[in-house]
């Protein structure tokens, strides 16, 4: 938080090239979704249903996004799309848990009754983990742009069959966007490295969500809450957009570009993403391919802080 | 503070059963047993009446006992080996106890060295020529105590090394203790929310105020008990009644008990409400909260009183 210095060595690989296999194309589906009331279960379901995910007796993670609560906000990813994902995944014969270690926060009770996914987990009997104290096993990163060799990771994420991340569609005043990848800041336990997850501000936050996201080896998924997004300054005291659009696929480089351009938000000038692009997944347009609707149909303008104007797709500035 | 008589201590009662095999506690349950839910459930039952609950406790100090590290820390838990924030709470428990406190000093000694990074020169440097560039408004000098090895400081962690420090305070080297409670205390001043409260250590991000919460500020106006004339203290603790009524999580309403009863404010309601609480409890309540609704509701001062040490 306090000092995100972009990192040095920009074309040297931080990877082990041997861990990292990045698909020649990958698909992401733009489904319009107008409210968090009827329809929506019937989307999310669309969605995953494009995707040839194997679910049936596997254990699937949900990690949304929930790091903060403001009674006037739209910090988090809504109970609606939290429930309607649980059904789907459930009625593909998965068994479903909700994981995640909010950033701000270590009071789950409180997080989980005002935003009402308490609810949604006592009606669904769907259990919750928080990843913030759940027990941990050490992780060698197979990237290394933070320096560190290993984190301790929550067990429930290191053993799913299928992790889901589901967040919300923000503006972030330290990373540009905060979509899929950049959630996975809260599978990172605060008991162990601090709140607001301090390790990873000091690590650098580009340099963090690359490490994280490239520690995962499980099949991964990814579900966008661009119902309602966030501008300005997000995460937490942005302005709500009505955006009307959910964003599938599983690659979460790919949903990322492509949910960062719904937000007119150019993904090459996102550094981590444009990062991301050379191992963990596709950024290219050319190798994204939208199996859903037409994502033109659903853009819109993300106002962004004055320090990130950068990152606009009708700016002329390089990645930020 | 004596409770009135209708409000017992369900909470308490819920610990053992709770209880590893190997004698700690995890914050979820069947999890694996850590140092803060343990410390803080030790604190719970100590001196209980009932044998099953006092042999829990008892327990509980051993588990603590058995880890701590030839340095003084403690481990946050058996899978992660490194000296951890946790330390404070260990030594608070054994300082509590009725055992030897060699081992909440030395563990006190260990919290004595440790110290948040303080932003480098070099970017306060540039802060101070670019003002623009810094959207936060702390301190960027103060220490205080990190959450994790290396970082920086922040409100938590710190306040619980100053209530461990000051709880010690007699048997900690000076002038070395004394430099580090008042920085402490500075950190904690200087992070204070617009009109009252802390949240985890930022007031103020682009210029937009950033809200209390209620466990932070009963946490820090736990560590400033000692200063209640401060007007900080003062509005704090107002803005901690405020808070409390709008959020009744188990955590929250459980140190707001505790915070009132080191500056002895009415805990009556607050009481009820943990007593109700728990009739009610969703499956998703942890141990440590529920060790702090214990702890909360024992009959005598509260472990974190430091007239009590």
């Amino acid at each position: 938080m306090l000092v995100a210095l972009p990192g040095c060595g920009r074309n040297e690989e931080r990877w082990q090239r041997s861990a990292f296999a990045k698909p020649a194309t990958s698909r992401t589906a733009v489904l319009a979704a107008e409210g968090y009331g009827q329809g929506l279960d019937e989307a999310v379901r669309r969605g995953v249903e494009l995707f040839d995910l194997p679910l049936r007796g596997r254990r699937v993670v949900l990690k949304p996004n929930f790091v903060e609560f403001d009674p006037d906000g739209v910090i988090n990813t809504h109970p609606a799309v939290v429930a309607a994902a649980i059904e789907t995944f459930r009625s593909l014969d998965a068994d479903v848990v909700v994981a995640e270690g909010p950033g701000h926060r270590r009071d789950n009770e409180y997080l989980l009754t005002a935003t009402g996914i308490g609810d949604v987990l006592r009606d669904t009997g769907t259990p919750f983990v928080d990843l913030n104290n759940d027990a941990v096993r050490r992780v060698s990163l197979r990237s290394s742009y933070t320096g560190m060799k290993a984190l301790y990771l929550p067990e429930t994420v290191m053993s799913a069959d299928l992790f889901v991340s589901l967040p919300k569609m923000k503006t972030h005043h330290w990373a540009g966007v905060t979509l899929s990848m950049k959630n996975l800041f809260g599978i990172v336990p605060g008991s162990i490295y601090g709140w607001p997850k301090n390790l990873l501000h000091w690590a650098g936050i580009r340099e963090s969500i690359l490490d994280i996201n490239a520690a995962l080896p499980m099949r991964r998924f990814n579900i966008v809450d661009g119902i309602v997004g966030m501008e300005g300054n997000g995460p937490i005291q942005g302005e709500p957009v009505p955006s009307g659009v959910l964003v599938f696929g599983e690659d979460p480089v790919a949903v990322d570009a492509t949910a960062a351009r719904l937000m007119d938000i150019d993904p090459h000038k996102v550094s981590y993403l444009e990062e991301a692009g050379r191992f963990l997944g596709n950024l290219e347009t050319e190798r994204i391919v939208a199996i859903g609707e037409d994502p033109d149909r659903h853009r819109r303008d993300y106002r962004v802080l004055p320090r990130f104007t950068g990152i606009k797709a009708n700016s002329r500035a390089t990645a930020g | 503070m004596q409770l009135p008589a209708p409000v017992m201590n369900p909470a308490r009662s819920r610990l053992p059963g709770l209880q590893n095999a190997d004698g700690g506690w995890g914050v979820l349950p069947e999890g694996p047993s850590a140092t803060e839910p343990t410390a803080l459930a030790a604190m719970a039952l100590r001196d209980a009446e009932d044998p099953v609950a006092a042999r829990s406790g008892a327990r509980g100090l051993d588990w603590l006992e058995e880890r701590q590290r030839s340095d003084g820390a403690w481990p946050a838990s058996d899978q992660v080996p490194m000296g951890s924030w946790m330390t404070s709470l260990a030594v608070l428990a054994l300082a509590d106890s009725r055992r030897d406190r060699a081992r909440a000093v030395k563990g006190a000694g260990w919290l004595l060295d440790q110290e948040g990074r303080p932003v480098s020169l070099v970017t306060r440097l540039f802060f101070f020529i670019f003002p623009r560039y810094n959207v936060i408004d702390l301190d960027l000098e103060l220490k205080g105590w990190p959450w994790y090895e290396n970082t920086f400081g922040w409100v938590e962690p710190t306040a619980c090394a100053l209530i461990a420090l000051k709880k010690l305070r007699g048997q900690l080297p000076e002038p070395s203790a004394r430099s580090r409670i008042e920085e402490g205390e500075r950190l904690i001043l200087d992070r204070v929310c617009e009109g009252g409260g802390w949240n985890y250590g930022n007031s103020r991000v682009y210029d937009e105020e950033l809200w209390p919460y209620p466990d932070t500020t009963a946490l820090a106006l736990l560590a400033l008990q000692d200063r209640p004339d401060l007007p900080t203290v003062r509005s704090s603790l107002d803005v901690l009644d405020r808070l409390v009524a709008r959020n009744q999580s188990l955590l929250a309403t459980s140190l707001a008990i505790l915070c009132a009863r080191v500056y002895g404010r009415p805990v009556e309601a607050y009481s009820r409400r943990i007593v109700e609480r728990l009739e009610t409890a969703p499956p998703w309540i942890d141990v440590r909260a529920l060790a702090l609704a214990a702890l909360a509701l024992r009959e005598d001062p509260a472990p974190l009183a430091l007239d009590h040490a």
